[in-house]
Order: structure tokens, then C-alpha cells, then sequence
């Protein structure tokens, strides 16, 4: 992973102020749709800082335990045992929590003294004080798309974090992306954009989700396999955005309106 | 009235048609979803509705069989302006089925191409063409098929006088090679309708264009009254726009009767009149309903729609009738028996299935709130379970080597269904009010049936009780309670009958049907009980049930639901619902959609947000 950097095409001036606040010891928190490339620019940052990074993927049964740590049992002795946060402060890496608004609400509270000023982790079943060093950072992510419906995250934990907004590439650079990510030529990587462009007008009206870079990889690397290029769009596309025959049905012209049948 | 003077020319025209391939015919209905959404796709306006053309004239050289069947001289023609895109309700001009089909979607990524609409007819159809060939390659096979099928169909230019000769060399031209004609040679007689090419606004309409206060010379004054009526003034003024040159007049004043109905708002005789200072009030209230009052037309109507209806013909009452109580602010008492409540319940309604356009939000909203479903949990801790709860065992040997008091909790994981522990009694509001146009489409009624469609499908998702009631009332004496669906019913066809069924009544007593919604929701045993308001207006009713009288006791049913552990909450669609629902319902208590065709989506999310 160190070794070589991984892919990732700046949009914009995210790459400089990720590095400003990881200087400035300022927690992040990184928002956009999914697919956008959130996940990878993390990644693409850790490596280029040289940093440790400690993913961790938040759903809802996530406790704080998972976070902190928890004992357990070797030889009839419980020993402890550091979770991925506790780890990364230790290390003084980047811990990144994906899809944050997942985690219950109660779980996201142990992270607010890391997140200001006083960059602490109590660890409170074994009575330790971890003070973050320099180089400890936090980074979490969410998708604004979906928090609105039962979740949302907590205006006191928003509050500790300078914010990112991603969106999707502008067209050349996606095209760049499809290209550099696949090794596809640019003709196929322009109309796959292209399609992309089509679906996400739909968005809010007809699809709920549109067609992120991520699908658009997919598709790439479908075809780049010889898979035929309706075929891989649809795959890749339309089945995986909307269960709806109709909007299937309207979808699958707008791939066929620009690969021709 | 619009789809049926549709249906009638559609017959007219496909039956008179001796050219179209019948057989192979697509219809707008069966596509119109795909090509909105395909529109969309291709850049269009997501704010056009997508709709049919009506017939227009065309002028063009007909051959001589139609000339004697007098059929070919109108052709639906596609168009758009800026709120409609009119593509023609049925193609049938090619033998093949997914040629016609094509032609559709040809049409619709046309019309998505965005060309300087200042250009000649001609010149811009080509330079859409283009556009679109050039951003969606995928076309192209399409787009000459289509030309390859119609050239053939279309008259030879050998067999025209010169002029027509040349116009019609020019248009094959620039529809087999887009872009390379700059102006049709001119011709007394018109060329012949290019099917694969937008129409320009068809000019015709606009010498039609019959001026609003034509037909209905007072709803100039109720047009002026507040943002709610130029709404429904809208959907009139619609009405007449896409219109052909003649026929449509009838048409015009159908629609203006209709927003006619609209507009009335009931003299509202005060046979209980209690002072001067009420009257005021409720000529006050009279004012902001302004109403073609010397229009015998609207009168005569209005009272076919007031009477009851007669007891054959009523829905069938359930039970004697029950006696209400009703709250007088002034006295600052509550008049026993003072209401009387009948409850009925739809007779014969057909079963029927969930409405097809609210399939996929139905759909979707299911799956949504099933994550509202009782769940199973683990509970940990507990002292007897399926599994070992590791933690809590850890921590029991954590305490007890490190010489604490070993914690009384058990050391095993159970699992168990977690329980929703709620009612909801949801009463819509089904007043003549709601026969008011919504939106362009729908009136206020039908965006409640579809809210009761939308509400049901999801609570059903949740698993948790629900029952639905509808109100209306003409005076104390007959306060209207309408089952839909009770307790203890299923949400089956049946109820889903009566939901279809529901029609605008009278008036709006809602003190009566809260206490009635009161009586039966405190029945239920669940801790959490919620009684959801759904309403167009302020409560009112003939008999001095206006204005202040109404909403104090309104106020005091709401208070008693209260006492009686209920909460209530009220969904309106009246913009002005500040002014008087804080007053009501509380600050918190109430919602107010600014779009009304946007209640059937907001009521199942609000009602997930509230009980979540």
C-alpha cells in the first residue's frame, strides 16, 4: 500500500486542505454521494502523507466498543485489546470512519473528545488516557443522499469537523478517471460518461440514486473484459440503479440512444 | 373532460385513417412513462409534463381516397411550449410496432435537444438533429431507419407541381442529410406533415385563444382574491391552450363550468344567529370566497350538490346515529348533545387493486418503512438466552479478578421481537372544499385518496394499526363519519374500494369527527395513539360553525382527544394553516405541504418521523 500511490484525480483543492488540516491537528468530514470517490481519496492521502489509515466501515450495530476496544479472554485472562480507533491514535495514523450516520448516534459520542481541542481517547474499561500525537487524524464520510430519511448525524458531533463536499467529476475528469482506472480509450470512456451525465439528471425524479464513478468503473472494466457494452451498462447501471421495469426499460434507451444497438 | 374529447377524436381519427397500420400501433399511454423518464435523461425539462397532441389541420395534398372519406386532413402534430411536451396519442404510421415505438423516443430526444428556438422551423428541426445524432450516436441507426421507412411512404416530388416539388426535394434532403437545407422554397399549398420533426407551436391555437373572461366574467374578481384560487384558475386557463382550430370550443366550456364549481362558494345562510358581530364574521369569511353569485348556472349547481342525497341512493348508515357534544366559546360551555353523528360506510363499492401510478411509490415506501417493522433484537445480559452474551461474562471476570463486586446481570444473549407499540387513526378531511383543483391535474380529493392509497401501503409495511375514517357535515344534525377502514379490518380490496370511492360532501365539522375519532382511537390498547388530521381548510359549516365558534371548538375536541392520552396531528395543504393551526394543534403539531400533489409522498415520511 505504501508503495504505490493509488489512483486519484484531484477535483479541486481537496488534496491541499486535507493536508492543511491534518497539519492543524482539525478532524474532517468528507460528504457526497456515493461512488464519488470519498473512500479512495482518503486512501490516496494516507499514502501520500505516509500515515497509517484505519478504515472503519459504521453500521448499526456498531458499538463504542468496536471503536475503543474490548477485553478478551486468553488463558482465563482477559487481556485487552485495542479497536481500530484506540489503534490509530496510538500509531498516530488516520482513523476514517465510512458512512458515519450509520453508527448509533450513542456510538458517535466517543469520538468527541477526540475531535476538539483536547484530542483525548479515555478509555474508560481499562482507565486509560490516550492523548492523540501530532499525526493522529480523524476523517469520516457520509452520504448526505440518504441521512435525511431516519438518520442523521448529530449537530454536536457535525460541529467538530471542518467539512468537504465531493461530488462527482466534471466530465473530462471522469473521463480521465475511467481511463486511468481501466486502461479504456477515451472514446468508450466519453460515452460512459456521457450515459452517466443522462442518468444523473434523473436524479430525485426518477432514480433515487444515480450512476456513481464507482458504476461507471464497473462498466469500464466490463467491457475492457470483451463483455458487449449494452450488456455491461446494463449490468453495471441500469439493474443496479432502479428495480422499476418501466425505468429499466427507459434506462436501457438511454444506453442503447448511445452505443446503438 | 380533456381525455374524453381525446378519446373521441382518437377514435375518429384511427378509425378514419385508411393510411395507419393499426395493428402496429403504439400508444402514448403504454410509453409515456419510458419517454418521460427518457426525456428527462436526455437533458429535457424535468419540469414539462409530458401529454397528447391534439389533432391539427395540416393543408397538405391528400390522396383522393381521403379526400373522399374526408379523413387525412388533420394530423396530431408533436409540440412543445413551455410547460407541455405534446407528442401524438397514438403512432401508427409505420407496419412495424418497434418502428412506431422508435419514432416515439425519436420524437422525445428531439424535443430534449436544445436548439435556439428563434431559428426557422426547418433549420432548427435539422439542427436538433444533429445535436442529437451528434450526442447520442447510438441514434443514428435508428434515426435512418426511420427515414429509409417514410421517404417511400411520402408523395414522390415527380408527381408535384414544381413549387411543391422543390419544397418536398428540400425536406427529404434535409431529413437524410440534417443541416444542409437553410429555407424551404415556398408553396402555395402546404407540404406534407414531417412526422420524425417537432412541429412549431401549431399557429392555429394562437388565433384560438379564447381569453379567460370569456366564458366566466366573475372569476376575474375571485382570480384576484389569493394565490389558492389563481391555482385553480390555472388549471382552466390550461385548459384551452393546446386546443386545435375548431371544435374545441365546447371543450373550453366544459373546463369553465367545471372551474366555475370551483369558484363557488356557497351563500351561507346564519339560520342560527346569535348577533350582529357573528354576521360580520361570517361575511368576513364570505369575502375571501367571492363567488359568481348572479351566475344562475352556479347556483342551480350548487344546489344539486348540497342536498343530501336521497336515502336509496346515501351510503348505508351504520347504527342510529350518535349524539356529540359541541364547545361554545362564548358561554364557555359544552352543549350536550348538541351534534349528531351518523357513520357510513360505502355501499357496493367495487374491489379494487392499488391505482397503477402509485405502484412504484407504493413499492418504495414499503421497503422504506419495513425498517420501521418490529425487528429482532439480541438483549444482552439476560440471565437465561440462545447464546453467550462474551462481554458481559468478560466483565464478570474482569470484576471479579480485579476484586470488585461482580455485577448481578446474566451472561447470555436473547433474542426477541421488538413490538411497535402504536395506533394511528388517520381522518381526511372530505368536505366540498376538496373538490377544488390541486394542481393541474388533480383535484384536492384525488390527492387525498391518493395520500390514504400511500399511508395504507406502508403502514401495512410497519405492521402497526391503523384505521381511516372520512368526514363532512350540512349543519349539527348530519355530521357524516365515513369508514374506510376500521381497527380491526384488513387493508384488502375492499378498503381499497372505499378509498377510490371517496367523493367531496359538504362541510366541515371537525370538532363532531375528532370527538367520534376520539372515542374509537382511545378504545385501542396501544401506549402510543395517534390521531393524523388530513385537511384542506379551517373547520366550517353552515349554522354559525365559522370562523371563530369553529375553530374554539375545534380546539376544545383536540384538548379532550389529549386528556385522553391520544396526540393529535394535523396535515394541511391550506397555505394560510398558520395563521390558525398554532392556535389548534400547537407549534409542533402540524404540517403544512406547500405543493399538494406532494402529499401522498410527505404523509407515510412524516408519519415515520413522528412514530420513529
Amino acid at each position: 500500500m505504501m508503495n504505490t500511490l493509488p489512483f486519484y484525480q484531484s477535483q479541486g483543492s481537496e488534496a491541499e486542505l486535507f493536508e492543511r488540516a491534518w497539519r492543524n491537528k482539525l478532524p474532517l468530514l468528507i460528504k457526497g454521494p456515493t461512488g464519488c470517490g470519498k473512500t479512495r481519496f482518503v486512501t490516496h492521502m494516507a499514502s501520500k502523507l505516509g500515515l497509517p489509515l484505519h478504515t472503519v466501515a459504521c453500521h448499526d450495530d456498531l458499538t463504542a466498543a468496536d471503536l475503543v476496544g474490548r477485553h478478551l479472554i486468553v488463558d482465563g485472562q482477559t487481556v485487552w485489546s485495542d479497536g481500530p480507533l484506540t489503534r490509530a491514535v496510538r500509531e498516530g495514523g488516520i482513523c476514517y470512519l465510512d458512512e458515519v450516520v450509520e453508527a448509533r448516534k450513542d456510538t458517535t459520542v466517543v469520538l468527541h473528545p477526540l475531535a476538539d481541542d483536547r484530542r483525548i481517547l479515555p478509555i474508560d474499561r481499562t482507565g486509560e488516557m490516550l492523548v492523540a500525537p501530532p499525526s493522529f487524524m480523524l476523517v469520516v464520510s457520509y452520504n448526505p443522499g440518504y441521512q435525511n430519511f431516519l438518520k442523521g448525524l448529530k449537530p454536536s458531533t457535525r460541529q467538530r469537523f471542518i467539512s468537504l463536499a465531493f461530488d462527482f467529476p466534471n466530465a473530462a475528469q471522469e473521463v480521465t478517471i475511467l481511463m486511468g482506472e481501466t486502461g479504456i480509450d477515451e472514446m468508450l470512456a466519453k460515452r460512459l460518461v456521457s450515459i452517466a451525465h443522462a442518468l444523473r439528471s434523473l436524479r430525485d425524479h426518477d432514480l433515487e440514486e444515480v450512476a456513481s464513478t464507482r458504476l461507471l468503473v464497473y462498466a469500464a472494466t466490463l467491457i475492457k473484459d470483451g463483455c458487449e457494452s449494452t450488456l455491461a451498462c446494463s449490468a453495471a447501471l441500469v439493474e443496479t440503479l432502479t428495480d422499476d421495469p418501466e425505468t429499466a426499460i427507459a434506462l436501457r434507451e438511454v444506453i442503447n440512444a448511445t452505443f446503438g444497438q | 373532460m380533456e381525455e374524453y374529447v381525446g378519446e373521441l377524436w382518437h377514435r375518429l381519427v384511427t378509425r378514419t385513417a385508411d393510411k395507419q397500420y393499426v395493428d402496429a400501433a403504439v400508444s402514448l399511454d403504454e410509453i409515456s412513462k419510458v419517454a418521460a423518464i427518457f426525456f428527462r435523461a436526455l437533458g429535457g425539462d424535468s419540469g414539462l409534463n409530458l401529454s397528447a397532441a391534439a389533432p391539427t389541420r395540416h393543408g397538405a395534398r391528400r390522396s383522393w381516397k381521403e379526400r373522399m372519406a374526408s379523413s387525412g386532413e388533420r394530423i396530431e402534430l408533436s409540440w412543445r411550449d413551455g410547460e407541455t411536451l405534446r407528442l401524438p396519442e397514438t403512432i401508427a404510421l409505420f407496419p412495424e410496432r418497434n418502428l412506431n415505438r422508435d419514432l416515439y423516443l425519436w420524437l422525445v430526444a428531439l424535443s430534449a435537444a436544445n436548439v435556439d428556438d428563434s431559428l426557422p422551423w426547418i433549420v432548427r428541426n435539422q439542427a436538433a438533429t444533429q445535436v442529437t445524432l451528434m450526442r447520442f450516436p447510438g441514434l443514428a441507426s435508428k434515426y435512418y431507419r426511420l427515414i429509409d421507412m417514410l421517404l417511400p411512404m411520402r408523395v414522390r416530388p415527380e408527381s408535384l407541381s414544381s413549387a411543391e416539388a422543390a419544397q418536398e426535394t428540400a425536406i427529404r434532403e434535409a431529413l437524410m442529410k440534417p443541416g444542409s437545407i437553410l429555407t424551404l422554397p415556398p408553396s402555395k399549398i402546404a407540404f406534407q406533415p414531417v412526422p420524425l420533426w417537432m412541429h412549431p407551436n401549431p399557429p392555429e391555437s394562437k388565433n384560438n385563444k379564447i381569453s379567460p373572461s370569456d366564458g366566466a366574467p366573475e372569476s376575474t374578481e375571485a382570480e384576484k382574491e389569493n394565490s389558492a384560487k389563481s391555482l385553480r384558475k390555472h388549471a382552466a386557463e390550461r385548459a384551452e391552450m393546446p386546443d386545435g382550430k375548431d371544435g374545441f370550443l365546447v371543450m373550453f366550456r366544459a373546463e369553465s363550468l367545471f372551474s366555475w364549481t370551483e369558484y363557488i362558494n356557497v351563500n351561507r345562510p346564519q339560520d342560527e344567529e346569535d348577533d350582529m358581530k357573528n354576521a360580520a364574521l361570517a361575511a368576513e369569511d364570505m369575502d375571501s370566497m367571492t363567488v359568481a353569485r348572479d351566475s344562475e348556472t352556479s347556483v342551480a349547481k350548487l344546489r344539486f350538490d348540497l342536498d343530501l342525497p336521497p336515502a336509496g341512493e346515501d351510503d348505508t348508515p351504520l347504527g342510529e346515529g350518535i349524539s356529540l357534544p359541541e364547545w361554545d366559546y362564548k358561554k364557555q360551555i359544552l352543549q350536550v348533545d348538541y351534534c349528531r353523528l351518523q357513520e357510513f360506510v360505502s355501499p357496493q363499492t367495487q374491489p379494487c387493486k392499488l391505482p397503477i401510478h402509485l405502484k412504484s411509490t407504493a413499492r418504495r415506501l414499503r421497503s422504506q418503512f419495513q425498517a420501521l417493522a418490529p425487528t429482532r433484537t439480541w438483549l444482552r445480559g439476560q440471565q437465561d438466552g440462545d447464546e453467550l452474551d462474551l462481554d458481559a461474562w468478560v466483565r464478570k471476570e474482569a470484576d471479579l479478578l480485579s476484586g470488585n463486586h461482580a455485577d448481578s446481570r446474566g451472561t447470555f444473549c436473547k433474542q426477541v421481537h421488538q413490538q411497535r407499540d402504536l395506533a394511528c387513526l388517520l381522518l381526511a378531511d372530505l368536505s366540498l372544499s376538496t373538490d377544488a383543483y390541486a394542481s393541474e391535474s388533480a383535484r384536492v380529493i384525488d390527492v387525498i385518496s391518493d395520500s390514504l392509497f400511500l399511508f395504507s401501503e406502508a403502514l401495512c409495511a410497519t405492521g402497526d394499526r391503523f384505521a381511516m375514517y372520512g368526514f363532512s357535515s350540512l349543519r349539527r344534525a348530519n355530521v357524516r363519519f365515513n369508514r374506510l377502514k376500521s381497527f380491526d379490518e384488513r387493508y384488502d380490496d375492499a378498503v381499497k374500494g372505499r378509498i377510490a370511492a371517496i367523493k367531496p360532501g359538504y362541510y366541515t365539522r371537525m370538532g363532531a369527527a375528532i370527538r367520534q375519532a376520539t372515542t374509537i382511537l382511545s378504545k385501542q390498547k396501544q401506549s402510543q395513539r395517534l390521531l393524523l388530521l388530513l385537511t384542506d381548510g379551517k373547520p366550517n359549516d353552515l349554522d354559525r360553525y365559522e370562523g371563530r365558534y369553529g375553530i374554539e371548538d375545534t380546539r376544545m375536541a383536540l384538548h379532550q382527544a389529549r386528556q385522553q392520552g391520544l396526540r393529535p396531528f394535523c396535515v394541511t395543504i391550506d397555505r394560510e394553516a398558520n395563521e390558525y393551526l398554532p392556535h389548534l394543534f400547537g407549534a409542533g403539531g402540524y404540517a403544512v405541504i406547500r405543493k399538494p400533489d406532494e402529499l401522498p409522498k410527505e404523509l407515510p415520511l412524516l408519519y415515520a418521523q413522528m412514530t420513529r
